[in-house]
């Protein structure tokens, strides 16, 4: 019930799906990461519902593209050199003809028709084989006009899925951290794709470290808008705000469990910072670490059973590992003298955080339960705030490479690395949502 | 620099103004009012740094009657410098005995911004402990840490991280 405003009404039928299509040839070797060489043409949607409707078909080809340019394994062609054009020509394979895509290079091409009506928004999509000359994936989508952008999201997602056998990670949003209103960190949510940005705080004051509760509806986050740095937890839906943790001194780095049911948070005691678990209320439930260093950045992994954290007490910051109820940790990088900001993948196998050596900050994974750590980022001052996507294969991070902050994404091996934001400010602190549903 | 300083008082009166009714709130309105008060008595601060920032006036120089100290990178140690400033602001505060201070810990913009915010906290809080023990009572001193978030100068070289690794402290009330 609580999915039904937030989804407000786009449902997904499955009718054009094309039984008995198989994939399977194209998915593997072709894909390396980071190939970013597969062709794609993705042609504006048709109109079917006359005059006056908006551009949806441009803007929903825009989106897919670039999702799938995003993706790193895709080279979308461009759209003013396609010699079939969309509202004179069909999207069924008999309607196709492919010869007109196959001398552009295409290996696979998108197309598709919408209706609108007042403010519905009928849309077909469909994925196609060139060479072979065959529907691949068939979607109908139904929603407002509004709901154009999660559509083509949801698309792009199953287009990875045909080729890589997993659902692509673009259903969803980042919050972020951004001075590009002013001089003051206030907290921002957007989609994949750059489109919806949303301004979450307007205090003039700092606010730092948004993070997703699971079902991707709310945001926690540290606020001095009370001068004190508290944990406040916002209803992105309803707008509802509640402050969640207020302690004298540091509240910060909430992250929920991925129940939902529980909040690990670093508090301040004495001027150290430990780690503590609170319920959904903010009511303390327990201490999770008890040291006289500093014990900060829980994360938690997939089944909730563990946390992974950043803790100086060995005199340097290092990750650790403990369980959710406490007690004794567990060292996990021994590389390097200053690691942090833990991130436990959603597969669950490996842990992101960033390594500072020779004057920079990178992002690295290790394995959750040791090896050699991978450097996924080279070559600039910062590369720091590793948040994963739903689907563990990319992860969104900040990096001053391009002079200003600005959020990334990578895909797990570091091979593949786009820009995700531009304009003015600096971009940081990037929290990956879950799938919208 | 005069008429800068006029603008200060002007500031500092207009909110001084607005905050009357709120001392209870204490911090936020008081620190806001120092550059009023402070010009008239000795000085004082101008201001916590988030006020400041605000102002638009944080990292322009001005001092007041307590010095900020210093750290290494990723250090929360108090050197001899650093001891000697902690001696001279404790020794103000024995002379202004109403005087209660608000210990900010700062860190420079290198670093992981949860993990900066809770070294700010250790750098405050250990100067609040050296104070203690130069005989200034717990309920005058409290502490808050900004990390990496209020730096005084933005470049990216050593000497101005150095600056930007500090204790500053900014007199509450007196």
């Amino acid at each position: 019930m609580k999915r039904a405003r937030l989804l407000a009404g786009v449902s997904v039928g499955a009718l054009l799906i094309d039984v008995g299509v198989c994939a399977a040839q194209m998915k593997g070797s072709i894909f390396g990461p980071g190939t970013r060489s597969y062709p794609v043409a993705v042609a504006s949607l048709k109109n079917l519902s006359g005059p006056a409707a908006e551009d949806v078909g441009t803007r929903f080809a825009d989106i897919v593209g670039r999702d799938l340019t995003l993706s790193g394994y895709f080279k979308i062609l461009d759209r003013s050199a396609y010699i079939e054009k969309s509202e004179s020509s069909g999207y069924t394979v008999d309607s196709i003809n492919f010869d007109n895509w196959s001398v552009l290079g295409a290996l696979a091409l998108v197309k598709g028709g919408y209706t609108v009506q007042g403010d519905n928004l009928t849309l077909e999509v469909r994925l196609f084989d060139v060479y072979q000359r065959r529907q691949l994936t068939g979607r109908r989508y139904h929603g407002s006009v509004s709901e154009l952008r999660r559509m083509a999201n949801k698309f792009a997602d199953e287009i990875i899925a045909q080729f890589t056998g997993e659902r692509g990670p673009f259903d969803s949003r980042f919050a972020f951290v951004s001075t590009r209103d002013g001089k003051f960190k206030e907290i921002y949510v957007m989609s994949p794709d750059e489109g919806d940005l949303q301004q979450i705080t307007k205090n003039q004051t700092i606010n730092v470290s948004p993070s997703w509760s699971p079902d991707s509806r709310s945001l926690l986050y540290t606020s001095y808008k009370r001068r004190n740095p508290d944990v406040f937890l916002i209803d992105l839906i309803s707008g509802r705000e509640t402050l969640l943790s207020q302690r004298p001194g540091l509240n910060l780095g909430a992250k929920m469990s991925p129940d939902g049911t529980k909040v690990a948070v670093t508090v301040e005691d004495d001027g150290n910072a430990d780690i503590i678990l609170l319920d959904r209320s903010g009511k303390v439930m327990r201490r999770l670490t008890d040291s006289w260093a500093i014990d900060v950045s829980p994360s938690w992994s997939p089944d909730g059973k563990q946390i992974a954290f950043c803790s100086n007490r060995t005199g340097s910051p290092q990750i650790y590992v403990m369980s959710a109820d406490g007690g004794a940790a567990r060292r996990v990088t021994f590389s390097g003298d200053y690691n942090t900001s833990p991130a436990w993948s959603p597969k669950g196998d490996l842990i992101a955080y960033v390594s500072r050596s020779e004057g920079e900050f990178n992002v690295h994974t290790v394995k959750v339960d040791g090896g050699e750590p991978r450097q996924l980022t080279q070559g600039a001052r910062n590369n720091e705030d590793p948040s994963w996507a739903p689907d563990g294969r990319y992860l969104v991070f900040s990096s001053s490479r391009s002079g200003h902050s600005k959020l990334f994404i990578t895909d797990v091996t570091g091979s593949s690395q786009v820009q995700l934001t531009h304009g003015g400010g600096d971009d940081s602190s990037p929290a990956w949502s879950r799938w919208l549903e | 620099m005069g008429k800068r300083l006029l603008g200060v008082v002007v500031a500092g009166l207009l909110v001084a103004t607005i905050g009357v009714g709120c001392s209870a709130k204490k911090k936020g309105a008081q620190a806001g009012t120092e550059g009023g008060s402070g010009v008239g008595e000795e000085g004082l601060g101008g201001g916590g740094s988030l006020e400041q920032y605000k102002a638009g006036t944080l990292g322009a120089g001005e001092e007041g009657p307590l010095k900020d100290i210093h750290f290494a990178f990723d250090s929360i140690d108090l050197d001899e410098t650093a001891r000697g400033i902690l001696r001279d602001n404790g020794n103000w505060m024995k002379d202004h005995s109403g005087a209660k201070v608000e210990i900010e810990g700062h860190c420079d913009e290198r670093g992981t911004v949860e993990y900066n915010l809770a070294l700010g906290a250790k750098r405050a809080r250990a100067a609040k402990d050296y104070l203690v023990t130069l005989g200034i009572t717990q309920d005058r001193l409290s502490t808050i840490s900004y990390g990496e978030e209020l730096p005084l100068c933005r470049e990216h070289t050593e000497e101005c991280w150095a600056k930007n690794r500090r204790d500053h402290f900014v007199v509450v009330s007196e």
